[in-house]
């Protein structure tokens, strides 16, 4: 690592650190009355704004456009299972920050896109009520939400179990671990392919650079599903009341919006996971470095083991 | 420094619940009703839900034509009883407790509903049975177990036909800083058998306002 940068990435450490201990102590009270206050602030301009652009009133449009976007960011600063996700992932493997960034802004967007698809399916295409709508959320797409969770947890849990594994038939060999750069590349997992070998040729690629590239398009899916599969209720009150308001076009608009705003809190939590994450493993000990799947497998643990019996009960037993 | 990472990624966990978080505001009035005796013997509960809700409720019937956010004497006709077809089990998110021992309260009746400034207002009447001496202290929580929707006493409560003497009304609200120790306190109990955003058990009522009406003996 540059030393430069080394200072740089051990604060992330202690910026989670803080963070978890003002959580812990009650100090992000005044955070969440902000928040709350917001969310109920917004909540009046978002029905001026849909008067507005019904009435046809110029800038309406924009305006609504705005206040999605603050209602999306008030309802995320609360913490929600999309950050929970994002976070947990972030925290779990080593992903590019920039594409942790890049997955919760397909999260939310996508989230937004489930909630158009459930109105506009569902109660115009099929005729159902809101609370038909309401309850099928409940009872399919929560369980959806919950498979999504666990399937990635369950796959974290595999990759730290591969890791561990790569890990002790690797240590014999000596040298190969003494190092941060070479020992953590094995130790994410990737060097797992050839662990029986360990002969991890020139070409595989074990630098921490391109151990750190490893994503698959399987945990992006389940990462994007586990987020996208639970609309939140406002975007489902809004695009109701603009399509019952002849203003379909700009309701649509505004759950995007929202989803931008939403995104904007989840990718603060993105870069914060990553952050911390890489301060971590900065500040482990070179010989320590091994302990990253057993990360990667508890972290993977402890959100199926959360997961799994919400999507038992989702599912009515 | 593994355990930071941990001790992170658990916080995230254990904060899921929050995902309860209010989409619905109310503001909410009461109203105490007393008999001869000074006993309370119902309650009238005003609820005047916030302007994106009302409109929600409003859009959803076709009702107000003209959006003016006010309704005509046949809408409000065809509102009346919008918010009171309660699901079975439904405690209506009203409590009332004398001292500690909670209060039966019927299922709601006369009940009216109006749209005035873009806001519906409703009213309805729970029925205290039996008829409660004051002795001890009257309270009326107002909560959503699950915290979706946020309910607080906007206005002054109201004493039918009259406060008694020797009585004295507060409201009383939770202090923020407590309730979010009260609530990581319950996130550390919490089973795993439990659906933490679907099933957000009696932590709302840590949100609750409340009425105190307390009688000099």
């Amino acid at each position: 690592m540059r030393p430069l940068i080394r200072p740089l990435v051990l604060a992330g450490l202690a910026v989670a650190l803080g963070l978890v201990v003002l959580w812990a102590t009650g100090g992000l009270t005044a955070l969440r009355l902000w928040a709350e206050a917001g969310a109920r602030e917004v909540q009046r301009d978002l029905a001026g704004a849909v008067r507005g652009i019904a009435a046809g009133q110029p800038g309406a449009v924009a305006g609504l456009l705005g206040i999605a976007f603050a209602y999306g960011f008030f309802h995320a600063v609360g913490p929600g299972h999309g950050k929970l996700l994002i976070g947990g992932y972030g925290l779990a493997r080593r992903v590019p920050i920039l594409r942790l960034a890049g997955l919760a802004l397909a999260a939310s967007l996508a989230q937004a896109t489930v909630a158009v698809l459930m109105v506009y399916g569902l109660v115009l295409g099929l005729g159902w009520a809101r609370t038909r709508v309401e309850g099928l959320a409940q009872d399919l797409f929560l369980p959806l939400s919950h498979a999504a969770i666990l399937a990635l947890a369950l796959w974290l849990v595999w990759r730290g179990l591969r890791g561990l594994r790569a890990a002790t038939l690797a240590a014999p060999a000596g040298g190969l671990l003494g190092g941060r750069q070479v020992g953590g590349a094995r130790l994410l997992g990737h060097g797992a392919t050839c662990a029986t070998d360990c002969a991890c040729g020139a070409g595989h690629g074990v630098t921490l650079a391109q151990a750190a590239t490893v994503t698959t398009w399987r945990e992006a899916a389940a990462l994007v599903a586990g987020v996208a599969f639970r609309p939140c209720s406002g975007a489902l009150f809004l695009l109701i009341v603009s399509w019952q308001m002849g203003i379909a076009a700009a309701g649509i608009a505004g759950v995007y919006a929202m989803g931008l705003g939403t995104a904007l809190v989840s990718i603060a939590v993105a870069l914060l996971a990553v952050w911390s994450r890489e301060g971590a493993l900065a500040a482990l000990p070179p010989g320590l470095a091994r302990a990253v799947p057993l990360l990667e497998f508890t972290a993977g643990l402890v959100i199926a083991a959360v997961a799994a019996p919400l999507l038992w009960q989702s599912l009515g037993y | 420094m593994r355990q930071a990472g941990m001790a992170l990624a658990l916080t995230f966990v254990a904060a899921a619940p929050g995902l309860a978080h209010p989409h619905v505001w109310v503001d909410t009035g009461i109203e105490v009703i007393l008999d001869a005796e000074g006993r309370a013997t119902a309650l009238r509960i005003r609820w005047d839900y916030d302007e994106f809700y009302s409109l929600l409720i409003v859009e959803e019937r076709g009702l107000d034509a003209d959006h003016d956010g006010t309704a005509t004497p046949a809408e409000k006709r065809a509102l009346n009883g919008f918010d009171m077809k309660w699901q079975e089990g439904f405690a209506g998110d009203t409590y009332a407790l004398s001292g500690d021992t909670p209060l039966v309260l019927s299922p709601p009746q006369d009940w009216t509903a109006d749209y005035q400034g873009g806001r519906l207002q409703s009213t309805h009447l729970r029925r205290i049975d039996p008829p409660v001496a004051l002795d001890r202290p009257l309270t009326v929580q107002i909560y959503d177990p699950g915290f979706y929707t946020d309910y607080d006493i906007s206005f002054a409560p109201v004493f039918t036909p009259l406060l008694p003497e020797g009585c004295r009304a507060e409201v009383l609200a939770p202090d923020p800083a407590t309730v979010d120790r009260q609530l990581l306190d319950a996130l550390a109990e919490y089973g795993a058998d439990q659906d933490v955003e679907a099933d957000f058990p009696a932590v709302g009522a840590q949100f609750a306002e409340e009425l105190r009406l307390t009688c000099a003996r």
